[in-house]
């Protein structure tokens, strides 16, 4: 009789505790792969601002903010060169492209963002006239979906703005009852994300701007944000925001629970001093600003 | 006589055992609840004299008073403080967890908050109800000593009587400086508002504060020291419609324009890579539109405006064991060093950080580890300046350092020591 409860036992065992713990067997394993960091080739890194990897040309650009410079690297994080729209750009933040090769840029000292054409040699602010509201556009983060549409964070007056792919005003998502609207990202099924720094919240939302899922507060609890300065949506559709106090990047499910959290406050390489943005490509390698630190860390 | 099946006998032994060891552990703890503490209690007093005295007092701690000295102290080690068996405010909470919600609200008193409830409550006895330390005001003027917030000309009657908890609520509150009701609700429980003492606008349901210092002002109506000159000089229309209008509360202009037309140069600060730009007039997140009783109409104190947001700085600010803070800081003077508006170097400083540190340690340029442009962290290749080492914040480690000086800091870079 014993014999059979053991054995009863070890099967309910084997298939009530061994997939308990699957999730963590299978758990997304990031590591870090490498850091960019300035060079005599690049010249030492000031303010860093955004990142964008472009996939057609397989490119990682991000912005020296207070060098006035947009930086190029390979695919195996070689630099490849250094752009300043001739002078054009002065204090360059967020930077996105198209898939027509239209560069997007944001100067939000300014109160602009640049459209840069490096095959006509054109570089262009977008038309904010159309767009109306209580105070000027404050331009923050930006993001492109895959039809090209431009979606603008206006820090001034908490809401994204929606561009169509010929640049015309198309319109507005607020962004109602959260503080401090930082960034936005928008992942393959044209779902749009966006987060809020003071009460540590990210919203989402469908294509027409409804609002589908909200969570996260600020604490000091493992789920819960202390600065919440960035996020980013990977292929699973898991979603990664960086924290700026945690130094840690924070991973939720597409529902808002919350799976795990990676690196910590350090100098050395994989470790993170006060992250400010985040960006993943399709290939799965996760860039971040990493502020303080002066560097691009990667992660995969 | 047949066997009885093996199963039935291991199930009878398991219930046998079971409720004999059931049986001595409730003996032992009834006989340990009724004399053993008694006994335990005179061994206590044999070295802790004083503590008959207390025994004294009309008012006792219940456990103190059953002799239940072990309940909260450990007799034989600890690694806290009187040998009590665990963090005073996580002891106190395990028996006083309080009624549903009520220790579970926005806003809390920043003793209560760090488990400092020695701060308030006498652990053994005392003569005053709730086992106070002190009898009402006098408990509260103990920490909030500010004698010019209660020596003013004109002093609110509550305020002058000490009857603090009349508006205040002494653990936790929904609300701002922890008000027992909503700004809009907790004067009009008194005092009834009305539209002619304020100029025929409507203020019914306006956060009364925004004017008026609940506890005393040298001007009038308890009126904050200073006004906005619109204010003072009772134009309200340069900011809001008229008082008849269809929406007198209205603003005359939208968002922070109504701010700038007065102040054009502000709108210059926020024009910068790092701003405090917010939503609608948010100029107010910071300033108060009507009086105030701080410079520059700052609704708050500095350190209460900014830490509201910073809430890692706040953490770090009552972090005990963060012993060495930068002075600055320990006095809520963040704008010394930060831009409050806007500002294109990092963390909003005014200046780059190293010139902002020399600016006031000027001898420490004659003798610190090199720092700026020319030196990099071999860490992470960028720059080294003051905060590669300190974390004015707030930091355990002498100086504000990052690392014990003795042990750590040095060899973070220089490995071949």
């Amino acid at each position: 009789m014993y014999r059979k409860i053991n054995f009863v036992i070890l099967f309910l065992s084997f298939f009530l505790i061994i997939p308990a713990t699957a999730p963590d067997a299978g758990k997304v394993r990031v590591k870090h792969l490498t850091s960019i960091t300035g060079n005599k080739e690049t010249g030492r890194f000031n303010l860093l601002g955004g990142v964008f990897f472009d996939e057609n040309k397989k490119r990682l650009y991000f912005t020296d903010t207070t060098n006035s410079r947009i930086l190029a690297f390979d695919a195996d994080f070689k630099y490849v060169s250094e752009f300043t729209a001739g002078g054009a750009l002065s204090s360059p933040t967020s930077i996105v492209k198209n898939s027509k090769g239209k560069f997007f840029v944001a100067e939000p000292a300014k109160g602009k963002i640049l459209a840069i054409d490096i095959g006509e040699k054109s570089v262009k602010p977008i038309d904010f006239s159309a767009v109306s509201g209580a105070n000027p556009v404050y331009a923050g983060n930006m993001a492109v979906d895959s039809e090209d549409r431009l979606y603008i964070v206006d820090k001034a007056n908490q809401r994204i703005l929606l561009f169509d792919s010929d640049l015309k005003f198309e319109r507005e998502i607020p962004v109602e009852g959260s503080r401090r609207l930082m960034d936005v990202k928008v992942d393959r099924a044209g779902r749009i994300y966006a987060l809020n720094t003071i009460d540590g919240s990210i919203c989402v939302y469908n294509s027409k701007g409804n609002l589908l899922l909200r969570f996260g507060t600020r604490g000091t609890d493992k789920d819960e944000f202390n600065f919440p300065t960035s996020l980013a949506i990977d292929r699973k559709g898991l979603i990664y925001v960086t924290d700026q106090h945690k130094n840690k990047v924070l991973v939720f499910n597409n529902n808002g629970r919350f799976l795990f959290a990676f690196s910590q406050l350090g100098w050395r390489e994989g470790r993170l001093h006060r992250p400010s943005f985040i960006y993943i490509n399709n290939s799965g390698q996760i860039f971040i600003v990493d502020r303080a630190n002066t560097r691009i860390s990667v992660f995969e | 006589m047949p066997k009885m099946p093996k199963v039935k006998n291991y199930t009878f032994l398991f219930y046998l055992i079971f409720f004999v060891v059931f049986l001595l552990s409730m003996t032992s703890a009834y006989g340990a609840n009724a004399t053993d503490t008694k006994v335990g209690f005179k061994k206590c007093i044999e070295c802790h004299p004083k503590i008959q005295q207390e025994m004294s007092q009309k008012r006792r701690h219940e456990p103190f008073k059953k002799y239940q000295c072990s309940s909260c102290h450990n007799p034989h080690t600890s690694k806290h403080e009187y040998l009590v068996r665990d963090e005073i405010g996580t002891l106190c909470k395990s028996c006083h967890k309080g009624k549903k919600r009520s220790f579970d609200k926005k806003y809390s008193h920043p003793p209560f908050e760090e488990g400092e409830c020695l701060k308030c409550h006498s652990p053994h006895s005392s003569k005053n109800p709730k086992l106070l330390t002190a009898r009402g005001e006098q408990l509260c003027f103990g920490c909030h000593a500010d004698k010019e917030m209660f020596s003013k000309k004109n002093e609110h009657d509550p305020a002058r009587k000490g009857n603090c908890l009349g508006c205040h609520s002494h653990h936790t509150s929904d609300y701002e400086e922890l008000v027992e009701k909503s700004p809009e609700r907790i004067c009009v429980t008194c005092h009834t508002v009305t539209e002619k003492s304020h100029l025929n606008y409507p203020v019914q349901g306006a956060d009364c504060m925004s004017c008026h210092n609940p506890h005393g002002s040298n001007r009038s109506k308890l009126i904050k020291k200073n006004s906005h000159k619109p204010f003072a000089g009772k134009k309200c229309t340069k900011c809001h419609n008229p008082a008849g209008s269809a929406d007198p509360l209205g603003m005359k202009s939208k968002g922070i324009s109504v701010c700038t037309t007065c102040h054009p140069s502000v709108k210059e600060d926020f024009r910068k890579i790092n701003t405090h730009v917010g939503e609608g007039v948010f100029c107010t997140n910071c300033h108060s539109p009507h009086a105030s009783d701080g410079a520059h109409l700052k609704k708050a104190k500095e350190k209460k405006i900014c830490t509201a947001c910073h809430q890692d700085t706040k953490k770090r600010l009552k972090d005990k064991n963060n012993k060495y803070k930068h002075p600055l800081v320990m006095e809520g003077k963040c704008t010394v060093c930060h831009r409050p508006h806007g500002s294109d170097i990092e963390l909003l400083f005014r200046t780059d950080e190293i010139s902002a540190c020399v600016d006031c340690h000027k001898k420490h340029v004659s003798f610190t580890h090199p720092v700026g442009k020319s030196t990099i962290d071999p860490r992470s290749n960028g720059e080294i300046t003051c905060s590669t080492c300190h974390n004015l914040m707030g930091s355990p480690n002498d100086f504000a350092l990052r690392f014990d000086h003795k042990k750590q800091l040095c060899i973070q870079c220089h490995k071949g020591y």
